[in-house]
């Protein structure tokens, strides 16, 4: 018994040295990457920059508080063949071992994306420390310039970026959707854009405002196979949520019925469209059935809303709004772009799997082609807390 | 020789182990790239085909109660033949199978978790515990496997998390290239399924050996199930172009799980599921070698054996599997799967069962 006791105590303290392993790593001997960006040189190599988490200033949440007494992040950049070189190039500069992990962002230069994005996400997706889950975001200018900026409210814009993305504000999307649709023939693939703008404010060293510059998501760049060829601003991005039938929210702003200077904003609680292709073997149509429903979130207009005529005069004017955003994506998708970014070809492939063979290969040009329809059932269901204007009637 | 005696669950559950684990992270990758989104349909043809194996298998065994495959190959087709069979099974499908185990074993390890951590470090200490638990007979093997298959519930989880990422237009549309992709995507699932052929050397030391026939359909169709709960995962998440593309799928779709904001990095427990299952997929096939070549050597106790089959698994596993992964993925789908399903599998089986029909040999379940 004394034995077996004596043996279980010696198995239990040589589990302690289990824990001391191979490629084991201290947080004080890495360098935590929250954001990478790639820009192509001017001698057509690649330049990796990435932002680097300060640590000892993230431990001093809470302390203190307002005031920017240390910069939480670190920004350096390295140039290389490929981004594997550029990143062993980082190492000379970097102290610390560089890890992956924590990479929330991922953004393209659009120089580099107008070449071809393959230079990028292949180190990404093979390596096994940067996780499939990070944001792919395409930068208007230099990728660089975005993860020089800061934010006020996050510790990093990095993070910021990343909750930013998170909330849907534009249309983003993660490495491995960005993935999927590269890989994919029925879809050409989207990727939110951003824009380093002045647009932040914080009190200056005599409490005055001073403007720096933040980070802006607003719209898509378009891409055919792995090169960008475009942008999609944010009124056309808003009509690619709807034809892309993902979750929509949003706002959705129309004329007041009686009064059409004035405008009346619903806010948008759910949405759904189906895509119906129709081949007769030569003409090509897709039928859009489009469903909305939102509150009444806002009104400038004196008329009292609140009467189911004028409500059904407002879910006319939605609906018609819906159809100009998704005419207006539609219009540019078909005939400025030729790129079918909505993924009606693998909606075509799942209803005619043999005429899909013969078409995948040219499907852009039968895309642009394409005759479409869209039919929107708007609904309104909720006006808020107010039922009349909320001031006195016009006469 | 051996003394214990397994039930029939314990039985089942070692299958599941034994066939589970590298099927999860391997097959999906390799049927998909054959018959894309119908890869799933692809399992119900292998399931067919696994089915078969066992019926074959089991009717073999229950010819001969009591014996494995090596004393009754020997009955069956005379001293000399019976044990060149026996040896063949033991080179070429036993330990090389276990020693393919042992090499994706630690192959997975170092792609996914320690890239600086040399191959044969993880060979070993998975070899070495194995050997323990082989030496302790199937009576253990068995009743630890079923003391940790609880882990697979996890995997489950994991499953059920990810539905959040899925999406079901993604195998659609069914029967896109026709039958054939289908066919071709099958064969190395069966293959896999396949492996219960292993139960030849478990029959004999079932507690209920009546049950066999029982205990071999449940664990083909069980097995079948997880297989295809996992190539979906992949599928219905990645689609039929990407999932393609990814060496481990059913790993990389565990990564994306992110929960509220709080439970992620739920691949862990695939890395889990894959350590316990690899160590007793090895075991199985270990305890076979051993056991086997104990019976072909006519030796009264398997366990000097143990250390050394031990050393050959950890050699084979570095030598004969090639230089790098790319190697041994090439080595599997073109040379391993067809070798190990048309004559281990079905081949030799079938000739010993048409052979002890023809000489009336063994007789019907007493």
């Amino acid at each position: 018994m004394r034995k077996n006791i004596a043996l279980l105590l010696v198995l239990i303290m040589l589990t302690s040295l289990l824990a001391g392993c191979w490629s084991r790593r201290e947080v004080t001997e890495i360098a935590i990457v929250l954001g990478a960006g790639v820009d192509l040189t001017t001698e057509g190599q690649v330049r990796l920059t990435v932002q680097i988490a300060k640590l000892g200033a993230f431990a001093a949440i809470g302390e203190g508080g307002g005031g920017k007494s240390e910069a939480a992040n670190w920004v350096v950049s390295a140039e290389g063949k490929t981004i594997e070189e550029a990143q062993r190039h980082l190492a000379q500069k970097v102290p610390r071992e560089i890890f992956w992990d924590h990479c929330l962002i991922l953004v393209m230069g659009e120089e580099l994306a107008r070449k071809g994005t393959d230079m990028v996400t292949n180190f990404f997706q093979r390596s096994r420390e940067p996780r499939e889950t990070m944001w792919v975001l395409i930068a208007k200018g230099e990728a660089q310039d975005f993860l020089k900026t800061y934010s006020d409210l996050e510790k990093t814009s990095a993070q910021a970026a990343n909750l930013l993305s998170r909330m849907k504000s534009g249309y983003s999307v993660q490495l491995w959707e960005f993935a999927e649709m590269l890989a994919s023939k029925g879809v050409q693939p989207v990727a939110a854009r951003i824009e380093v703008k002045l647009t932040g404010f914080t009190p200056g060293p005599s409490q005055e405002m001073t403007a720096h510059k933040q980070i802006v998501i607003s719209g898509v760049g378009v891409f055919k196979e792995q090169k960008m060829i475009g942008w999609l601003d944010d009124d056309e991005t808003s009509g690619l949520f709807w034809l892309k039938g993902k979750p929509i929210t949003g706002v959705i702003t129309v004329p007041s019925p009686g009064e059409p200077d004035k405008e009346v904003s619903i806010q948008i609680r759910r949405g759904s469209t189906q895509v119906v292709p129709e081949y007769d073997g030569r003409n090509l149509r897709f039928t859009l059935k489009v469903k909305a429903e939102g509150d009444i979130i806002e009104q400038q207009s004196r008329e009292d809303l609140a009467k189911p005529e004028m409500i059904k005069a407002l879910e006319k004017e939605m609906a018609e709004e819906i159809k100009k955003k998704a005419f207006a994506v539609l219009e540019k998708a078909q005939k400025e772009y030729e790129a079918d970014i909505f993924g009606f070809g693998e909606v075509f492939h799942r209803k005619y799997k043999k005429a899909w063979r013969e078409l995948k290969d040219r499907w852009d040009t039968e895309f642009a082609q394409a005759e479409v329809n869209i039919e929107v059932e708007a609904n309104v269901r909720e006006i808020g807390l107010l039922t009349m204007r909320g001031s006195t009637p016009a006469e | 020789m051996e003394k214990g005696k397994i039930s029939s669950i314990q039985a089942i559950l070692l299958m599941l182990s034994m066939i589970l684990p590298t099927a999860v992270l391997t097959v999906p990758a390799v049927t998909v790239k054959f018959a894309k989104q119908d890869a799933w349909l692809s399992i119900i043809i292998a399931t067919l085909g696994g089915l078969l194996i066992a019926w074959l298998v089991v009717s073999l065994s229950q010819r001969f109660p009591g014996k494995t495959l090596f004393e009754y190959a020997e009955e069956i087709l005379g001293k000399v033949p019976g044990k060149i069979v026996g040896f063949l099974y033991i080179w070429l499908f036993f330990l090389q199978i276990g020693s393919g185990v042992v090499r994706e074993f630690g192959s997975f390890l170092v792609t996914v978790l320690m890239p600086d951590t040399p191959l044969i470090v993880f060979n070993i200490v998975v070899v070495i515990v194995a050997a323990y638990a082989v030496r302790n007979g199937l009576e253990v093997l068995g009743r630890a496997n079923q003391l940790l298959i609880p882990t697979t519930v996890l995997l489950a989880m994991v499953y059920i998390f990810s539905t959040g990422n899925m999406k079901l237009s993604r195998v659609l549309p069914i029967f896109d290239g026709g039958l054939l992709p289908i066919i071709k995507g099958a064969f190395v699932p069966t293959m896999w399924l396949g492996e219960i052929v292993t139960l030849t050397m478990i029959i004999p030391y079932l507690s209920k050996p009546r049950e066999a026939r029982r205990v071999a359909i449940i664990s083909v169709l069980l097995v079948s199930f997880f297989l295809t709960a996992s190539i979906l995962e992949a599928l219905l998440i990645f689609g039929p172009n990407l999932t393609g593309h990814w060496l481990y799928p059913v790993f990389n779709a565990a990564r994306l799980i992110s929960a509220g904001t709080s439970l992620e990095r739920l691949e862990t427990v695939i890395v889990l599921a894959w350590i316990l299952g690899g160590f007793f997929k090895i075991g199985v096939f270990y305890y076979a070698a051993v056991l086997g070549s104990a019976q072909l050597l006519e030796l009264r106790d398997y366990r000097p054996l143990v250390l050394p089959i031990g050393v050959i698994l950890v050699a084979l596993s570095i030598l004969v599997w090639g230089e790098s992964i790319v190697d041994m993925l090439h080595f599997i789908t073109q040379v391993w799967a067809p070798m190990m399903l048309v004559i281990f599998e079905v081949g030799i089986p079938l000739v010993l069962l048409i052979v002890a029909l023809a000489r009336g040999k063994g007789g019907k379940k007493r």
